[in-house]
């Protein structure tokens, strides 16, 4: 069997397990969808009704069956919280979300790699010494307080920017107002996720950097008397690349699953809430799906990951095409 | 200053538990001075986060802030001079719950000596900032069936301590109460939610817990996640638990909370109090022909609840709701918050030109269906979209007329057993957004289509009615299956939607008239109702737009 033969099979492996434990794992939790509702008015008929209506009286290969068939087909079924269509409400959430997270993850992964590379650059200095503090502030900080901050100093006593939501009340009408009024809003959630985590970029990319810098290679290099910019673009970053492609990657799946607190605290209509409140709200239908296509993403981004290794480290396709 | 004062109508709401607010008061209140709403724009803004709530009603970004929380947060507002806070004491309702069914909370005497050994004012004023009420009764003093007369137990360990003694309860070598018959009572583990998710609850339960074991109950709270604190008391699987119920204005809600019937799987006696008398008084509340028997039957409970001490009170929450000073209209009374309908229909800028008005949702509305929604987000929309026959008078909670303009409460006896009859007479001129006209075969559908399709939500409301007959378009009979009082307010009550709309669903679980647009009129939604505002669009995450409703009924007398 082939080595991409190998893995695909292998990630179809994980995805069924995953399936089978988004269905068991729910169910194991305590309580149920119907335990939760606490009403003095609703009678016990009312609730075996409620539970009817859920599906939740049919025998678990049943509800084992209808799971498999609605998330197979991305149907998904209707959320037991919200009762609307569970792909309907991912279609409305992902695209906040994605333009949000992703947003924030490649200004955060770009500043920080550029910091990174600075202060490995000039060690010692006080550049270094800058991007080492602020890395480690910006990487300290709880999210919610420097959030609140942002939004009363620049929404709030200055306000810059707006309070919630993605557009304002109405939004304009027109394409480009529109736009633009979408892009004012996000503004502010965008900074201050790019502030939580540019840090952790440039702290880990400086190390990985110094690391790489102290090779024999780079000396060679230095040595052979190639030009700074070339041993920094073409030895240095491309030998670290895979590492930092690798990070990115893996950071992709959580572009889609959503900031709760960021959602909360900028009311933005996201996937992180939907998915906290249909876990804890026994949502089954929207939290085996939303934990499916999550799985799906993460092998789907460990895949491509692989793809390409190879790609911009020859050595990955040898060492494979030597087994 | 401002605070000061706030404070001192949260210590007057409680002095307000006086007779004078129970059922026959007189109202100051008349529908009649009504009209449509004057505002043409009304948005309904989601804003979660409690800081940007408070921000955006302070910048004049939002007008009505409708329910807040934090003690703190009303502080920071009663220091601003452009915003008006009112309270209000509502149907929350904070216990700690005992289990009936085994020792050592079986013993009467024992519940007796824990209600009175828990602090409540004191939690009140260090966990609220006084903006709650120790509670002390098994229904709020806002209900028109309250009974101020009931025995009820202020703190007092010394005097707890003193009436076990007096049972025969005697202490051990560690401090710990002994039973007449020389059981000791063994280590209680109280159910609480985690610090970390209900920072609040788990430091009261604490408090419970230390207060309880000063008088010899070892008692020590069990902090777990919330759905499994609620699948352990559903199980019956607990020795003591703290718990808020949120109760409604009609008082056999009781009958649910306590009637040994009601202890089975499902049920809501969690508790698993089981009295002969006070389920005979139960039945009679639950099933009282007329408001007479009701008021007598709630009295009774409520007497007797405090003497089988089954749960023990601990605090009533308020609610308090915050208005910019720039709109006038603005109705609040000791038992509605302001962002009430009345206020809606009648709110004005104080000065100049009108203006949208911007209404802050704490969370957005989930499904929108009538049929299925459950949350208060999804109901403070539907309420202005969709009328009832009833409506509820804000200054005495009673019954007034809305689409209804009359109605009778008699009991028949046909052959099959005594039954009530609701003969409801509707007004005329009453009209839907799409300008059809509202008839009594409307409100029939409705009830049939309930009848017929069982949405959980309403199936105790309909489970009883044995048929819905229109004599003419303004009578609507609804004759049910058994005697009881409260079914005027559980059929009067639910919202009448319209006929001709209402035979195109086919699927009610999946039914979302605010995202369909409705076939003849493209500016309405399938959310087509009667009400005094209109639905113009639901954006996901965002707002709720609707306008008044210029044709409503009540303009239209």
């Amino acid at each position: 069997m082939s080595y991409w033969a190998r893995r695909v099979s292998g990630a179809a492996l994980v995805l069924g397990m995953v399936l089978a434990l988004n269905f068991a794992l729910f169910r194991m939790m305590p309580g149920d969808p119907v335990t939760s509702v606490m009403d003095p008015d609703f009678s016990p008929e009312a609730r075996e009704r409620l539970r009817q209506v859920y599906g939740l009286d049919r025998p678990l290969y049943a509800q084992f069956a209808l799971y498999v068939k609605s998330t197979l087909s991305f149907d998904f079924g209707v959320s037991f919280l919200t009762g609307r269509p569970v792909a309907d409400e991912l279609r409305s959430r992902v695209p906040n979300t994605a333009a949000l997270l992703g947003t924030s993850l490649l200004l955060s992964a770009s500043l920080g790699t550029w910091l990174g590379m600075k202060a490995a650059l000039r060690r010692g200095s006080l550049l270094e010494r800058c991007v080492l503090w602020s890395g480690a502030l910006s990487f300290s900080f709880p999210s919610f307080f420097v959030q609140l901050v942002l939004l009363m100093a620049l929404a709030s006593a200055l306000p810059l920017f707006p309070l919630r939501g993605s557009l304002s009340v109405p939004p304009p009408e027109g394409g480009w107002g529109f736009a633009l009024d979408y892009v004012h809003h996000l503004a502010l959630p965008v900074l201050s996720l790019t502030l939580l985590g540019f840090g952790g970029w440039a702290i880990y990319v400086r190390n990985l950097a110094v690391k790489v810098m102290g090779e024999d290679f780079i000396l060679m290099a230095r040595a052979r008397g190639l030009p700074r910019r070339r041993i920094l673009l073409g030895h240095v970053f491309r030998t670290m690349l895979p590492t930092l492609l690798t990070l990115l990657l893996m950071s992709l799946p959580g572009v889609v699953s959503g900031a709760v607190i960021t959602e909360t605290v900028f009311s933005l209509h996201g996937v992180g809430r939907f998915l906290l409140e249909a876990v804890t709200g026994h949502d089954y239908p929207a939290a085996g799906a939303a934990f499916f296509l999550l799985s799906l993403l993460t092998v789907a981004c460990n895949l491509l990951a692989d793809l390409l290794y190879s790609v911009v480290d020859p050595r990955v396709r040898l060492d494979r095409s030597a087994r | 200053m401002r605070r000061l004062l706030l404070r001192l109508a949260a210590i007057a709401a409680l002095s307000l538990a006086a007779p004078g607010l129970t059922a026959g008061a007189a109202s100051r209140f008349s529908i009649e001075d009504y009209s449509a709403p004057k505002v043409k724009d009304l948005y309904l803004v989601i804003i979660r986060d409690p800081d940007a709530q408070l921000m955006a009603l302070q910048n004049g970004q939002a007008d009505i802030l409708g329910d807040i929380q934090r003690p703190v947060d009303v502080d920071r507002l009663a220091d601003d001079p452009n915003v008006n806070l009112s309270l209000a004491a509502g149907f929350h309702g904070f216990f700690l719950g005992f289990n009936n069914r085994s020792f050592p909370w079986d013993r009467v005497e024992l519940r007796r000596a824990a209600w009175q050994a828990l602090p409540r004012e004191q939690i009140v004023r260090d966990l609220f900032a006084g903006y709650a009420e120790p509670l002390s009764t098994f229904l709020p003093h806002v209900s028109p069936y309250y009974e101020p007369s009931v025995r009820a137990y202020p703190y007092d360990p010394d005097a707890a301590r003193r009436s076990l003694a007096d049972a025969g309860w005697t202490l051990d070598g560690d401090g710990v109460l002994v039973s007449p018959d020389g059981s000791r009572v063994p280590a209680q583990k109280l159910l609480c939610p985690t610090a970390s998710v209900a920072p609040t609850t788990a430091e009261l339960a604490s408090r419970a817990a230390d207060a309880l074991s000063a008088i010899g109950i070892p008692t020590s709270t069990e902090p777990m996640d919330f759905s499994a604190m609620l699948s352990r008391i559903d199980e019956r699987d607990f020795q003591m638990y703290v718990l808020a119920w949120q109760m409604t204005r009609d008082p056999d809600s009781l009958y649910a909370l306590y009637s040994s019937k009601m202890d089975i799987p499902g049920g809501s006696n969690l508790p698993g109090i089981s009295n002969p008398e006070l389920d005979a008084v139960l039945n009679r509340l639950r099933f009282a022909p007329d408001a007479t028997t009701a008021l007598d039957a709630a009295s009774d409970a409520q007497a007797l609840l405090a003497e089988l001490a089954p749960v023990a009170p601990i605090y009533s929450r308020y609610s308090v709701s915050a208005v910019r000073r720039d709109w006038k209209g603005v109705l609040v009374t000791d038992r509605v918050t302001a962002d009430n309908i009345w206020s809606l229909l009648s709110m004005e800028p104080a000065s100049g030109p009108m203006r949208p008005l911007y209404l802050v949702q704490e969370e957005e509305p989930r499904a929108l269906n009538p049929f299925t929604s459950t949350s208060a987000y999804d109901w403070q929309v539907m309420g202005l979209v969709y009328d009832s026959l009833i409506a509820v008078d804000p200054y005495t909670l009673e019954t007034i007329p809305w689409l209804a303009k009359s109605w009778k409460v008699e009991t028949e006896d046909d052959g099959d057993g005594p039954h009530t009859v609701l003969t409801f007479l509707l007004r005329e001129g009453a009209r839907w957004h799409d300008g059809r006209p509202l008839t009594s075969r409307d409100a029939a559908f409705t009830y049939e289509f309930l009848m017929k399709n069982k949405p959980p939500r309403y199936f105790d409301n309909v489970d009883n009615i044995a048929r819905v007959e229109t004599p003419d378009d303004a009578t609507l009979v609804v004759t049910m299956k058994n005697v009881s009082f409260w079914h005027l307010h559980r059929i009067g009550g639910l919202p009448i939607l319209p006929a001709h709309l209402l035979e195109r669903v086919s699927d009610w679980r999946s039914w979302l008239p605010a995202s369909e647009r409705h076939p003849d009129d493209p500016s309405l939604t399938l959310m087509t109702g009667s009400g005094p505002f209109v639905l113009r669009e639901y954006r996901p995450g965002e707002y709720v737009h609707l306008t008044g409703n210029g044709d409503f009924w009540l303009g239209r007398r």
